[in-house]
């Protein structure tokens, strides 16, 4: 049964990034959403939930969380990834759905899906919590689907959780979800974040629909996308020289480039980076050039981090708050 | 000013000391080290720094322990020529005793895009490290529990049996059999646990209790696997064979071994019965040899007539399950020997002796659902079916030769409509190695046929109309390949 009380109605992208320009320095929020040619303003959809929290289990794919959800009448796994900006649907299963807008290859930077072709789907649902008229990018994910040997419906990407509070466990393979109502946005904790002690808390910003963390490196403030989509950890190739003096390179690999074409990257173990008080450790990061993970105004990201950081440890986000709780 | 300046330099003149200091004593230890290889990161290029009187050894390693092979730096050092370098995008400088080698990374163009960011960061897993659909490829498989016996299997249905956790409110079966359906099996409270009744036909499955929510593999079920990276499930396997041996009840241990376990001699040890030994196996259709070791003894089976010749000159046991296919060969009745020899027994050209008949050669053969490519050895020369108008010649075929492709118990029929003036029709897909000339249509009214076997899983194909490529226009499934043209997709399920 819905719960009409627990109906919110989202805000629009429009205030959410001038939301989220407060975590960013000097972000002119509002006016990167009326560039011309980069993404058009799109609304929000209509989120609710039969229970307030509630345990949705996952299974995986490699490295990647499948979730069970239904769009419309299309039953099928869903991977979790934080790498995109919102629903992202596979265009082999939704190629006949209704195009609504398409993507020019720039947009592809500031939060829409490069070259995407754009639709709605009336109703996206994940065990007991349902979207209403959702709009949805639609690109090809063969590829994944067929490296993977499962059938890959689409994309859950970041602006499908901004209402909520998440937990996921890789260790129980869970996904804890709280709806958060405006009334308790100030003050919300779920019971697993009652206990203080047991985990760490960080701020993270949420511009143009990624989840962005702030850690220091080197004497260097560096950002990095939390991208539950990748399976390792990246770095930057283009960082100052003191910051690979704390990265041992462990083997050259090749990894797609543009097309059919391959480009030099390398594997390396990364050490001495510290997110806020939280000395990270030694972590696998795949090096890389990642000029083209710039977004908003000359803002740049410096890495990503992957399955190989995220899973480590049961892992949480307040959206609303901007917070993430890494357990010890 | 100058008061500032002054006092900044005296605060940086201590370090500028220590600086050079450092630079002193780095320099008499670089000399007195051995010659410098390093792969690291600077200036945003892979940057490579090599003693110009490297040894051979030592660079081979280097370039083995990076993955460097592909860059041409053994030719360089050979040749002391960079033409090789300089092609791939490399710059080289000599820098006293080192030789620095570098090339700016490029940028992939696929991030800014979701799937190419998984794509860019996926960690490539093997085909085994992917999670496996049920009977793809399984040959074999038997159960092994502790604590309780392996599920009951009556008239097909198993009954699943969580022992304990009776103080769940919920308990929740999820497994390959239900696509890890989180809620589509509840299972029933016992007095001793959960059940619950699966109809399934022999195979192997993977699954997992869900208690109040919360994932558990079986504790109680000695096999478990990892779906590549860090997910664990629970092993069954329904079974269809049962294997005994009569007597020998003074033994110390018994084993089965056959060609479906590569004659692992001491992986399938088989149970004591009353009347001797017994083991319940599950085995894919087709064709399986087979003998027992019995304390390190092998021999045939002595209750199965059926046998073939071995390498020692002695004979195996065969097990047949499936439908035989006979093999026959028209002519060459004036040859000596002819054998039998394809993928389905691993292209040995010992085993399969085929009869002499009045007009050629036979042999039945059971083979299971699926593609399998032949030829025949006749008086040490290959020739393939000329009877069989499926001929494969795309393949890794190492002997240069041609071979007939059969289609086993085809389970999909493509079907292209129209294209009545064409003269050539060809079916190509990952099923046939994209083969350009194997898998011709035939006509039926006005649709263009062919039938094969599809494992189960995703497939991709085209038709080749008169020599000209197309997706299937009936197929609203289609994705783009490398090449940037269109596969159309099929899934093939369970």
């Amino acid at each position: 049964m819905l719960l009409p009380g627990r109906f919110v109605s989202c805000l629009s992208l429009f205030l959410l990034i001038a939301a989220a320009g407060g975590h960013s320095k000097g972000m002119p929020s509002s006016a990167q959403d009326n560039q011309p040619g980069m993404f058009p303003v799109r609304s929000d959809p209509v989120v609710a939930m039969d229970t307030p929290t509630c345990v949705i289990p996952f299974t995986r794919a490699g490295n990647l969380i499948l979730i069970q959800a239904k769009a419309d009448t299309s039953v099928g796994n869903f991977v979790l990834d934080t790498g995109a900006p919102g629903l992202v649907l596979n265009m082999t299963y939704f190629r006949n759905y209704p195009t609504r807008y398409t993507e020019g290859e720039e947009g592809g930077i500031t939060g829409a899906v490069a070259g995407q072709i754009g639709t709605m789907v009336d109703q996206l649902s994940m065990g007991p919590v349902h979207y209403y008229h959702c709009e949805a990018d639609r690109i090809n994910l063969g590829h994944i689907e067929s490296i993977k040997g499962v059938k890959i419906l689409g994309l859950l990407g970041v602006s499908l959780f901004k209402r909520f509070e998440m937990v996921i466990d890789y260790e129980k393979n869970i996904i804890t979800l709280h709806l958060i109502e405006n009334k308790e946005a100030a003050s919300y904790k779920g019971e697993q974040l009652r206990d203080t002690s047991a985990y760490h808390e960080f701020p993270i910003d949420v511009v143009d629909q990624k989840i962005i963390v702030h850690t220091e490196m080197a004497g260097k403030k560096l950002l990095f996308l939390v991208d539950f989509g990748a399976e390792s950890n990246v770095l930057d190739s283009r960082l100052p020289n003191k910051i690979f003096e704390n990265v041992t390179i462990t083997s050259r690999v090749q990894v797609a480039g543009s097309g059919t074409t391959k480009i030099a990257a390398m594997y390396g173990n990364l050490k001495n980076m510290k997110m806020g008080n939280l000395d990270l450790g030694v972590m696998p990061v795949l090096i890389t050039n990642l000029e083209r993970m710039c977004y908003s105004y000359n803002h740049c990201l410096d890495g990503m981090l992957g399955f190989d950081f995220l899973s480590m440890h049961k892992i949480g986000f307040n959206f609303v708050k901007h917070k993430m709780y890494i357990w010890k | 000013m100058e008061i500032k300046g002054g006092g900044r330099l005296w605060k940086i003149l201590p370090g500028c000391m220590l600086l050079l200091l450092v630079f002193f004593f780095t320099g008499l230890a670089g000399r007195a080290q051995a010659p410098v290889h390093t792969y690291s990161v600077r200036d945003g290029q892979e940057y490579i720094s090599l003693g110009v009187n490297i040894k051979k050894g030592t660079l081979d390693s280097f370039m083995k322990q990076y993955n460097l092979a592909s860059i041409g730096l053994q030719q360089f050092f050979r040749t002391r020529r960079a033409d090789s370098l300089q092609r791939l995008g490399w710059r080289h400088k000599r820098t006293g005793d080192l030789y620095i080698i570098s090339r700016p990374l490029l940028s992939s163009g696929n991030i800014g895009n979701p799937a190419g960011q998984i794509i860019l960061t996926e960690k490539h897993p093997t085909i085994q490290e992917r999670f496996p659909a049920v009977n793809n490829g399984v040959l074999y498989g038997y159960n092994r529990f502790r604590h309780k016996y392996p599920f009951a299997i009556k008239d097909g249905v198993v009954t699943f049996f969580l022992k304990g956790n009776t103080r769940a409110s919920h308990v929740q079966l999820a497994g390959s059999f239900n696509d890890w359906s989180t809620g589509s099996l509840a299972m029933s409270l016992t007095d001793s646990g959960w059940i619950a009744n699966v109809r399934l036909s022999p195979g192997k499955y993977w699954y997992k209790f869900i208690a109040d929510g919360e994932w558990m593999v079986d504790d109680d079920n000695w096999l478990s696997e990892n779906d590549g990276l860090g997910n664990t499930n629970s092993v069954f396997y329904v079974t269809n064979t049962l294997f005994q041996l009569t007597g020998f009840t003074h033994a110390g241990k018994a084993f089965l071994s056959g060609s479906f376990n590569e004659w692992r001699p001491d992986e399938l040890s088989m149970v004591r019965t009353g009347a001797g030994w017994g083991l319940s196996l599950y085995l894919a259709e087709g064709t399986h040899t087979y003998r027992f070791v019995v304390d390190g003894e092998w021999m045939a089976d002595p209750a199965n007539p059926n046998r073939l010749p071995n390498e020692y000159g002695e004979f195996n046991s065969v097990i047949r399950l499936g439908k035989p296919y006979v093999f026959e060969l028209a002519g060459y009745t004036g040859a000596r020997k002819v054998v039998l020899s394809g993928s389905f027994n691993n292209w040995r050209n010992d085993e399969l002796f085929m009869r002499k008949t009045k007009s050629g050669w036979t042999l039945p053969y059971t083979l299971g659902p699926g593609n399998y490519e032949y030829r025949y050895l006749v008086d040490g020369k290959w020739v393939i079916d000329p009877k069989n108008p499926l001929v494969i010649s795309d393949g890794n075929d190492k002997d240069g030769m041609k071979s007939s492709y059969l289609i086993i118990d085809p389970n999909y029929t493509f079907r292209l409509k129209g294209h009545s003036d064409a003269k050539r029709v060809i079916l190509s897909g990952d099923f046939d190695n994209w083969s350009s000339n194997t898998l011709a249509m035939k006509r039926e009214g006005n649709v263009w046929v062919f039938p094969v076997h599809l494992s189960i899983g995703k497939h991709l194909y085209k038709f080749i109309v008169d020599g000209e490529w197309i997706t299937d226009p009936d197929n609203g499934l289609w994705e783009q390949n490398e090449k940037g043209t269109d596969n159309s997709v099929i899934w093939v399920d369970k």
